[in-house]
């Protein structure tokens, strides 16, 4: 077919419109008869309204605004659309592969919908295309070629997204201006990918099979297309647009706006927003370990035995209700001799530490007055009572005026020990009165250490008498 | 083999648990915790990487040698367990120190001196773990996969006889001062250690079949030098997430007796669904990508990471969900029985349920593991671990200073769920950078979707639990009545939620999961 495209102007409403004229001598039959199949499919073509095509206004034909000896068989009014030719934005450089799938997209779907219609667009030649302002492609020449089938659409997709990815055309006779594409050893033409390595292998490998249309594995519809298109739109949308921020300079040193490289310092970009995002990521979990221990605590179990007149304390890993039984408090027992035990700075009260387990109500064992809670001045101060040998203890029972003490009850292996030889076995915050600290572990020992960590109000804490329980 | 696999997890689960019921959480289990996992420590560092990315691919390749190997299996076995047996005499010495390390025992809630004297029991346990992996090793390469995988069920049945025995053995573990003849520990220490020791003499049978002759042979195999680099790094990840350990196990055990213990069964449990969904996921993707990664065919190996990804999301978050929801209750439903009192199991269950969001994480940093290793890149994989040790450890500390002492274990595994969330967000991301794209949006939109369909499990089984089994858990049997009903509630749930919202990757998951467990 020889098709003109012409922009031209409509002299009554003053509007552009795309004129497709068919040339051809008006006495060949078989060349009017053509026209005139064309003319009807753009006739019909009027039906389908699609942004991925012009929208077509008049067809006229010989005898019905073309005069005789005119040169012309037939001519196509369709609606002009701002833009550029798609050939002028591939005439220097191919267009990045993210780009050109967005680019194709409404073209292909206006080519779907008109397929669902039955209708052939005809887009056989990148000069009936052109490129909106919006980034798309649309066909602004409209008039299918007589002969021209659905599969032939589909091709001249694949051919206009090969010309986008390499600005080479691989159908035959292809527009002034425009290589056409290498063919390889086997006829066909080369893949894109082998041109430009950067273009993404699905990409490619879709342009070619929609080239070769019938053949095993070809791509006959434009549904098919459409996928992979969407697709490639998706895939690059993160590379394009980090190509977009990171390489500013390079683009400027070059003075063009499109690369058929991958910018050198891509990965270096890439490194650079790798750190960022972690580093978000590190600060994130920061503050949501943070939160998380803020919920814990608030989730979390009280001190144990925090109320009640008695208060039953049991060792840390300890099991007084359930498992096997504790042991059995039996006989109380003397110590042989206590003293106090002190870590840090002078002892207090060092000589009245018997009052603790004299069996006297009336006496008792008292820490100096501090001036700051433990562990300002020491970690803690404590009361060490030795027996004649190892016993295996159940209870004890704290008789102390000195509400809101917490001691803990400690095995140690000697008289003297240092504090981290000892080992706790139970644990209590005192109350006014008696307060028993149940012990779980029955192991003999002959040292038995009761550690204020903290003391009560005013900073000082009294111990009226210390009971010791042996297990039965 | 896999059922082999599966009975070998069963009764490894098992033992843990009667640990739990006969032990209790306290001091003694957390002394054995400790104990315990020095050999395995130990080993790993000096071998177990190694081994596995080093020694076995070259034993395979021995198979070429003229003589078939022998020469080049005797070396390995001479020269390996000679320096394995050094190192397991010099490894006893240290126990102290070892045992130090691991345990902050300045609180006076641990017991470094219980520890140290399981250390003394259980460090000879290194000798043979080497002597396990070397033969097992071996095995493979002559194609004999029986024998190996059957032996760790036959070292579980040793450790719960053990366990039996421990029970049964009158008296109470001295802990101040600790004897190195109480029979108790005696029994947990050298019936652990025979466990180990059956299961590496199990082999022996199974190599003389085979028809190798051990003959000491010395020297160097000039080809395993050719690995020195990549061993050097796996090294280094060892080494650098043993750090984590340590600070790991200090906090725990200055924090709290049984802290420990109670973090050692948590992690097992949560580990557990990965276990089972993402190692057979790894199997069936892992040669595939192997294979493509030697290729050099990136898109292949972005294609199966993407793919591993968001069928490890639409099969984990939703058991996620059910433990976030029922951690609780699994806690009590499996461990409050014998020694185990019930607010450790509560503990156990709360910890369980405030880490079940890193599983996917987990997974997922599991996998770009081996895309690393696929790649041939040890070093990313060891810098990655660095990134999320230097994380998790000031984590660590806070969890020690900020919480109650006794809850620390819960932060512990909140802070160990929040570093696999840094650790798979900067795999991703290095990944990406090494790769370019890799379908990530794709891959949050699945997760995004799992996890709304994940919240709306943990809605409905929340709101029955509520309004059909009010109250708090107690016993073991309403434990196990509460976990079925929510379970039964969210799964469907979950699955209904996942189809409205279109997840296309549902379909191989469940045919995955029916698979296996038609095949199990």
């Amino acid at each position: 077919m020889n098709a003109h495209f012409w922009r031209a102007q409509d002299s009554y409403l003053r509007r552009d419109v795309a004129l497709t004229l068919l040339a051809g001598d008006q006495g060949d039959a078989a060349a009017v008869a053509a026209a005139r199949r064309t003319l009807e499919r753009a006739a019909h073509a009027t039906t389908l309204n699609h942004p991925g095509k012009a929208r077509v206004l008049d067809v006229l034909s010989q005898g019905s605004g073309i005069g005789a000896g005119e040169g012309l068989i037939g001519i196509i009014v369709a609606d002009w659309v701002r833009g550029t030719d798609l050939i002028d934005l591939v005439a220097e450089y191919p267009v990045p592969s993210a780009i050109a799938a967005s680019l194709l997209e409404p073209l292909a779907a206006a080519a779907e919908t008109a397929h669902h219609t039955g209708l052939v667009l005809g887009l056989d030649h990148p000069q009936r295309i052109r490129v909106t302002p919006q980034g798309a492609l649309f066909l602004a020449f409209l008039g299918a070629p007589a002969e021209a089938s659905l599969h032939d659409d589909v091709r001249g997709l694949g051919a206009i997204l090969y010309l986008l990815l390499t600005g080479r055309w691989p159908l035959p006779g292809g527009p002034e201006g425009v290589p056409a594409a290498p063919l390889g050893p086997d006829g066909h033409v080369v893949a894109p990918r082998a041109l430009y390595s950067y273009i993404p292998q699905e990409l490619s490998e879709v342009a070619l099979r929609c080239l070769s249309g019938d053949s095993i594995g070809g791509i006959r519809t434009s549904a098919g297309l459409i996928r992979v298109l969407e697709r490639a739109k998706f895939i690059d949308d993160e590379t394009h647009q980090l190509q977009a921020i990171s390489d500013d300079e390079e683009y400027e040193d070059d003075g063009t706006v499109w690369t058929t490289r991958r910018p050198s310092n891509d990965r270096a970009t890439r490194r650079k927003l790798a750190v960022g995002v972690t580093a978000l990521a590190v600060a994130t979990v920061g503050v949501l370990a943070w939160l998380g221990m803020q919920l814990i605590s608030f989730f979390g179990d009280t001190e144990p035995g925090a109320g009640g007149p008695t208060i039953v304390a049991t060792a840390p890993g300890g099991n007084p209700q359930n498992g096997p039984p504790p042991p059995q408090p039996g006989e109380p027992i003397q110590a042989a001799g206590v003293r106090v035990y002190n870590v840090k700075g002078t002892a207090d009260n060092p000589r009245r530490a018997t009052f603790a387990v004299d069996g006297d109500p009336k006496t008792a064992w008292k820490t100096d007055a501090y001036a700051q809670p433990f562990p300002a001045l020491k970690p803690g101060i404590g009361i060490m009572a030795s027996f004649a040998e190892p016993v295996p203890f159940a209870e004890v029972i704290i008789d102390s005026p000195s509400d809101g003490t917490v001691v803990e009850i400690r095995t140690a292996p000697t008289e003297r020990p240092k504090l981290d030889e000892t080992k706790v076995i139970g644990r209590a915050t005192l109350q006014a009165g008696q307060t028993k600290l149940q012990l779980d572990s029955a192991e003999p020992t002959q040292h038995v250490l009761i550690w204020i960590t903290t003391l009560a109000e005013g900073n000082v804490s009294e111990l009226t008498e210390i009971r010791f329980l042996r297990a039965q | 083999m896999a059922i082999a696999t599966m009975v070998s997890r069963i009764t490894g689960f098992f033992w843990k648990l009667m640990l739990g019921w006969i032990i209790g959480f306290g001091v003694v289990q957390d002394s054995f915790t400790i104990a315990n996992t020095l050999p395995n420590i130990i080993f790993e560092l000096l071998l177990g990487g190694v081994l596995a990315s080093i020694v076995v691919p070259l034993l395979v390749r021995s198979h070429d040698d003229p003589d078939g190997g022998q020469t080049y299996i005797n070396r390995l076995l001479t020269v390996g367990m000679t320096g394995l047996a050094v190192a397991t005499v010099i490894a006893v010495a240290l126990a102290p120190v070892f045992t130090r390390i691991y345990i902050d025992g300045s609180t006076g809630n641990a017991n470094p001196e219980l520890a140290t004297a399981f250390a003394y029991l259980l460090l000879p346990e290194i000798l043979f773990y080497g002597l396990f992996a070397l033969l097992s090793a071996v095995l493979q390469a002559k194609h004999v996969f029986g024998p190996t995988a059957w032996a760790p069920v036959v070292n579980n049945l040793v450790v719960m006889a053990t366990l039996l025995v421990y029970a049964i053995v009158p008296g109470k573990l001295s802990l101040n001062p600790v004897h190195m003849g109480d029979a108790k520990l005696l029994v947990l220490g050298i019936g652990v250690t025979m466990g180990i020791v059956v299961q590496a003499a199990i082999l022996l049978p199974a190599l003389k079949r085979s028809g190798f002759k051990f003959k000491w042979t010395w020297g160097f195999d000039a080809r395993l030098k050719e690995f020195g680099g990549l061993a050097l790094w796996i090294l280094g990840y060892v080494l650098i997430s043993q750090v984590g350990m340590v600070v790991t196990q200090r906090v725990l055990s200055a924090a709290s007796a049984g802290g420990v213990s109670i973090y050692a069964q948590a992690w097992l449990l949560f580990q557990l669904p990965y276990g089972v969904i993402g190692v057979s996921l790894l199997t069936a993707i892992l040669p595939r990508m192997s294979r493509a990664a030697a290729d050099g065919d990136t898109q292949r190996v972005v294609d199966d990471l993407s793919t591993g990804s968001r069928l490890s999301a639409v099969m984990l978050v939703p058991i996620s969900a059910i433990l976030t929801v029922s951690g609780v209750a699994i806690g009590i439903a499996l461990f409050r029985a014998g020694a185990t009192d019930l607010a450790q199991a509560n503990r156990l269950g709360t910890a369980l349920a405030f880490s079940a969001f890193g599983l996917l994480p987990y997974a997922l940093v599991m996998l770009q593991l081996r895309v690393f290793y696929a790649m041939k890149d040890a070093r990313t994989p060891t810098l990655i671990m660095l990134v999320m040790t230097v994380v998790k450890v000031p984590l660590l500390y806070m969890c020690g200073a900020v919480v109650d002492p006794r809850q620390v274990v819960i932060a512990v595994m909140l802070v160990n769920s929040l570093t696999f969330v840094v650790g798979a967000v900067l795999g991703q991301m290095w990944l990406w950078v090494r790769l370019g794209n890799l379908h990530s949006k794709k891959i949050i939109a699945v997760i995004s979707k799992s996890v709304l369909a994940g919240l709306g499990g943990v809605a409905a089984a929340w709101l029955v639990s509520r309004f059909v089994l009010p109250g708090t858990i107690g016993s073991m049997g309403r434990a196990w009545l509460v976990l079925i009903v929510q379970s039964v509630v969210a799964g469907p749930v979950m699955v209904g939620l996942l189809m409205a919202l279109k997840v296309p990757e549902l379909k191989p998951a469940t045919s995955r999961i029916t698979r296996l467990v038609r095949r199990g």
